[in-house]
């Protein structure tokens, strides 16, 4: 049986694809794992963009140095900033609708390697490219991309820190 | 005409690099330098403007390190200094 540390450990950020793309019907499902996530007051500002257009993929590619292995498929994640601030206040639009963002975004990954898909995160992007390739109204905010699609390659694991190196009990140090 | 798509995504990519190294981590400057020698060896060769087997070689050890930047810093600098040391032969 595969446990969820299975699924944590095995997932890997992968930087090239095959040319194949992934089903609507997976890339719902996995939407849905995001819309599960946890969610600061339960504002849910999150929006999901998916781009399987190549025309506006390469546009995207073009404009983002940190997205690398041609990608068959992109899950854009954006968050609703009025929506943030009208619920959650500063902290809602500052802090909240991004570490949800995150959060879903994790879900969604940990799902897609359970499935056998890759993905990798990616914060290097331009904003302002990214919303006028995507015509995102001025209150949405292009958070993280998350590229998407079947690989042979699955790198090896980068070096963790020990859970003794970053963790403590009750006091800092003990 | 493909030419000149993948001159402007070069140009974009470079541009739009340059922007974000300005917040990014440093380490990533010099990969998004290393990844431009990449891609624009890549263009030159494609349109057949350049064929020089020596220093194809160096361009594929910078491909074969330039990951590194991010897995394990220590071997890319030691790289990037063979690297540099080979450009050197080069030039005689």
């Amino acid at each position: 049986m595969v446990t969820i540390m299975d699924v944590i450990k095995k997932r890997r950020s992968v930087r090239n694809y095959k040319n194949k793309k992934v089903e609507k019907k997976i890339i719902k499902e996995l939407i849905l794992a995001g819309t599960w996530a946890p969610s600061g007051s339960n504002i849910q500002s999150w929006k999901f963009v998916i781009v399987d257009n190549n025309n506006i993929k390469e546009k995207i590619d073009t404009f983002s140095p940190g997205l690398m292995g041609n990608p068959p498929n992109l899950i854009v994640f954006c968050y609703d900033k009025e929506l943030a601030y009208e619920k959650g206040g500063k902290l809602g639009r500052d802090e909240l609708g991004k570490m949800d963002i995150c959060m879903a975004a994790q879900n969604i990954m940990l799902l897609a390697t359970e499935k056998n898909i890759s993905t990798c995160p990616v914060k290097s992007f331009n904003s302002n490219a990214l919303k006028k390739i995507l015509k995102l109204p001025d209150y949405i905010d292009p958070v993280l991309i998350v590229s998407l699609g079947y690989s042979d390659k699955q790198p090896s694991p980068p070096n963790r820190k020990s859970v003794d190196q970053v963790s403590f009990y009750n006091e800092w140090g003990d | 005409m493909n030419d000149k798509q993948d001159f402007f995504k070069l140009i974009s990519y470079m541009v739009t690099s340059a922007r974000g190294c300005i917040d990014e981590p440093k380490i990533y400057g010099s990969f998004r330098l290393l990844d431009s020698v990449c891609k624009l060896y890549n263009i030159l060769e494609e349109e057949k403007l350049i064929k020089d087997d020596k220093l194809k070689e160096v361009v594929n050890k910078i491909k074969d390190n330039k990951y590194n930047s991010f897995k394990n810093k220590e071997k890319f600098i030691n790289a990037l200094d063979m690297i540099i040391v080979d450009l050197v032969d080069l030039m005689d």
